[in-house]
């Protein structure tokens, strides 16, 4: 439940970003070029950054926030003195972390943010980056472009989107709801006169999804409506025609159109303040 | 009397994200919970009493999330809770001299100074700091019936990429219910109303008979349900689905007509942490000295204007009893209308968050009071009723699957997944991912090495709270929750590291297994 606290929390937590925090929240990765050097430079230290970072970033993080560490040391003793039942206390453990910026691993991961919107993120492990330079030449990353082809499942088509080596991760439209879709991460050479001989080197496939639905279905083919009985396990089906009541379903949902349209204008997000929900703060 | 055509079942969702810091006092966000012990859950336990010392027959139901269960369970939060009193019943004396000038100011204080004095009393005295016993109580009597959550409130529309981080959210969270209440949940609160039909097999797995979803859930459903919201259905796997009736839960907090905004009911935004002199009120406010809320405050809403009315407590309660009369004529019409086309009676599933009640609508606790009352002695036409109840009673239910979905805004992920929050979603699959390695590859793992896998499983858990991704949306305590994702991932990661290359930093696990001391009896074979 936080509240407007908004000033508070900006004071007391002052500008803990640190440069890689930032470079990670948005989302930009070098350039192939520069990634490709970047990554023999550091590819050997991804691993041992990773398990490392809580050791060596601590120094520079406790510079930058002495404050909050020196109230830690305080308030530790005051906390001492009312904890007085743990007499002995251990050295603090100082302890600072970053998000990985690569876990080194070709993947391909999609999630629906709504029923026409996806998301997909993506990584190259550092092993298949130089398998494909060694396959398709030292260049291959910067004479091809990055290609993303979604596939439709059940509407059984598929299409493609260009996108750039700057993102890794990329918010994609999408025309059905309530369909299985899949993505393939690709590359497409920029020139046919290249060495490549394909025109479309497969590099990874994600995860399957289903879209969400975002309508009432009303299948007017519908002949039978199926009933079970959760007590018995019992499976009873009923002609639509024998209820006679079903005439009035259209009543039932009509109801919801009208809701719909008179709170459209609220789910708003700067309406939101619970951190469990969505519950508007602004009562006014 | 009139025969009963229909069914209300409330239900209140009490969550609160798992905050505990043993390693320092300053933590804010620890408030959370005191403020919601001194607003919403004891407010709401002493209606329920007084409810049942008038003899009111009711239903009610409530999830109660196992981070909140295991807070509400831990023994320094308790400690704190205590402290947090007392200072604001220091404050409320002080309180009570500074204002003697003013006749309906001095009259707020001392009602504030009589509230938290009975709180501290109630807390320590009669509940034995033991809020749980209280809710479990009412359980055990009847009238309250209290589903279970996800381990910690994981968002499955999210995590279900690998689906078995998603049954140990639902397996934790059942187990975490059956410590604190003896027995088995019936139903399981969604953590966000987030719906994967995934996820069904393994709330089969687990023994849990229904769930709550969005109305859209319901009305988008595959084959369209033919009573909407009216009527749970039953997804082919065999759990219920109940859907939230949408009149009523915009009636209640609705931004623009919703109940709270009632111009007598208190204002929550002015607050004597922000108002009273600097030198006076700072030992009562953050160490840091920011300003904070106290729980202190003397106004009204009184309208859309700046200028502020003193608070007075009959008028907010005339108000609450006005509008309980309301939300019972709404609920009677609603039903008639409804019960006239349908051949079984209706449920009107009315779900709300619990600190709505007292905690942001101050009043809430007592609306509900008065309208349980109302329709116990009211002659109308029907009657209050838990979920479990209705499909024991009504269990011949359609079959149809239930449509993704979610309760947040726009109904589906947004809330949980947008540009502000994205970047966390990886290292929520790839820890994922990696504590099913570490499970699969540790079957038998005993002492340190087991150790350290269960704290891995709690710090992935901790790591997939909903709440973080929320507030980094909501855009208020933003640093808090994105620190905390790093912290959970930074001390899942090191510990992989260590278990795998087998040299584990024993002191560090133990100083982080106190930090995170959630869920003490999981087990990570979970992940297999």
């Amino acid at each position: 439940m936080p509240r407007k606290a908004k000033d508070n929390e900006e004071i007391k937590n002052t500008k803990k970003s640190t440069p890689s925090t930032k470079t990670l929240n948005s989302k930009k990765v070098e350039t192939s070029k520069k990634s490709a050097n970047k990554k023999e430079t550091t590819s050997a230290s991804t691993k041992k950054k990773e398990t490392q970072t809580t050791s060596k970033s601590t120094k520079t993080k406790k510079a930058s926030t002495s404050s909050k560490t020196a109230k830690k040391e305080t308030s530790k003793k005051s906390t001492k003195a009312s904890t007085t039942r743990k007499k002995q206390t251990r050295p603090a453990i100082n302890e600072y972390y970053d998000l990985p910026e690569k876990y080194n691993q070709t993947v391909v991961k999609v999630l629906a943010q709504t029923p026409k919107t996806l998301f997909i993120y993506w990584e190259i492990s550092d092993n298949d980056i130089e398998n494909y330079k060694k396959q398709y030449g030292e260049n291959f990353f910067e004479t091809t472009r990055p290609v993303l082809i979604i596939h439709n499942d059940n509407l059984n088509y598929s299409f493609e989107v260009e996108i750039n080596d700057f993102a890794n991760s990329w918010y994609l439209h999408i025309n059905d709801s309530k369909s299985n879709y899949r993505i393939e991460l690709g590359r497409r050479p920029i020139n046919i006169h290249s060495e490549i001989k394909s025109d479309y080197i497969y590099i990874a496939s994600s995860n399957k999804i289903e879209s969400p639905n975002d309508h009432i279905l009303f299948n007017t083919s519908q002949k039978m409506i199926y009933f079970r009985n959760i007590k018995t396990q019992q499976e009873i089906q009923k002609p639509i025609s024998s209820l006679s009541f079903i005439r009035n379903m259209g009543k039932i949902y009509d109801i919801y159109d009208i809701y719909k349209e008179l709170y459209k204008n609220e789910n708003d997000f700067n309406n939101l303040s619970n951190p469990s929900s969505h519950i508007s703060s602004q009562f006014k | 009397m009139q025969q009963k055509k229909g069914y209300v079942s409330f239900v209140l969702h009490a969550h609160l994200p798992f905050i505990h810091h043993p390693e320092s006092d300053d933590y804010l966000e620890e408030s959370w919970l005191y403020e919601a012990i001194s607003e919403t859950y004891i407010p709401l336990l002493t209606n329920f009493q007084k409810l049942v010392d008038e003899g009111v027959d009711f239903r009610i139901t409530m999830s109660m999330t196992p981070p909140l269960l295991s807070m509400l369970d831990n023994k320094l939060l308790q400690r704190k809770y205590i402290k947090y009193l007392k200072k604001l019943i220091d404050l409320s004396e002080k309180e009570v001299i500074r204002t003697a000038g003013d006749e309906r100011l001095n009259k707020l204080s001392h009602y504030y100074l009589d509230r938290y004095s009975n709180d501290l009393h109630l807390f320590k005295d009669v509940y034995k700091c033991d809020l749980i016993s209280q809710f479990k109580h009412f359980q055990d009597i009847g009238v309250l019936e209290i589903i279970t959550c996800g381990a910690t409130h994981g968002y499955f529309p999210i995590l279900y990429v690998n689906e078995k981080t998603v049954k140990a959210q639902i397996a934790v969270g059942v187990q975490t219910y059956e410590r604190y209440f003896g027995r088995k949940p019936r139903g399981i609160w969604l953590p966000e109303c987030g719906y994967v039909p995934e996820a069904d097999k393994y709330l089969k797995e687990f023994g849990i008979d229904y769930i709550i979803t969005e109305s859209h859930g319901i009305l988008y459903a595959d084959p369209t349900p033919i009573y909407g919201t009216y009527s749970p259905i039953v997804s082919p796997e065999g759990v219920v689905a109940f859907g939230r009736d949408m009149e009523s839960s915009r009636q209640v907090w609705s931004s623009i007509n919703g109940y709270p905004g009632d111009f007598n009911y208190r204002e929550f935004y002015r607050d004597i942490g922000y108002e009273a002199d600097y030198d006076y009120i700072k030992p009562y406010i953050a160490h840091n000295g920011v300003r904070v809320h106290t729980g202190i405050k003397y106004h009204r809403i009184t309208g859309k204007t700046e200028y502020k009315d003193y608070y007075d407590l009959q008028w907010a309660m005339d108000s609450a009893q006005k509008q309980a009369g309301h939300f019972l004529d709404c609920r009677t019409n609603q039903i008639n209308d409804i019960a006239s086309v349908m051949d079984k009676p209706p449920i009107i599933l009315c779900p709300y968050d619990a600190e709505l009640y007292g905690h942001w609508w101050y009043e809430g606790p007592y609306w509900l009071y008065i309208l349980f009352k109302k329709i116990y002695y009211d002659d109308c036409n029907f009657q209050l009723i838990t979920p479990s109840e209705y499909i024991d009673k009504y269990p011949e239910i359609q079959v149809a699957s239930p449509c993704r979905s979610s309760w947040g805004a726009n109904g589906y992920s947004e809330v949980w997944l947008n540009q502000t929050n994205d970047y966390a979603h990886k290292h929520l699959h790839v820890a994922g991912d990696r504590m099913c390695e570490l499970a699969y590859n540790y079957p038998y793992a005993k002492g340190l090495k087991k150790k350290a896998l269960n704290q891995c499983a709690r710090e992935l858990l901790l790591a997939q709270s909903s709440d973080w991704l929320f507030i980094i949306t909501n855009g208020t305590m933003v640093d808090y929750a994105k620190k905390r994702i790093k912290d959970h991932i930074g001390r899942f990661n090191k510990l992989y590291y260590q278990i795998k290359n087998d040299e584990i930093d024993e002191d560090f696990l133990k100083d982080i297994s106190k930090k995170d001391c959630v869920f003490p009896d999981i087990d990570y074979n979970l992940y297999r």
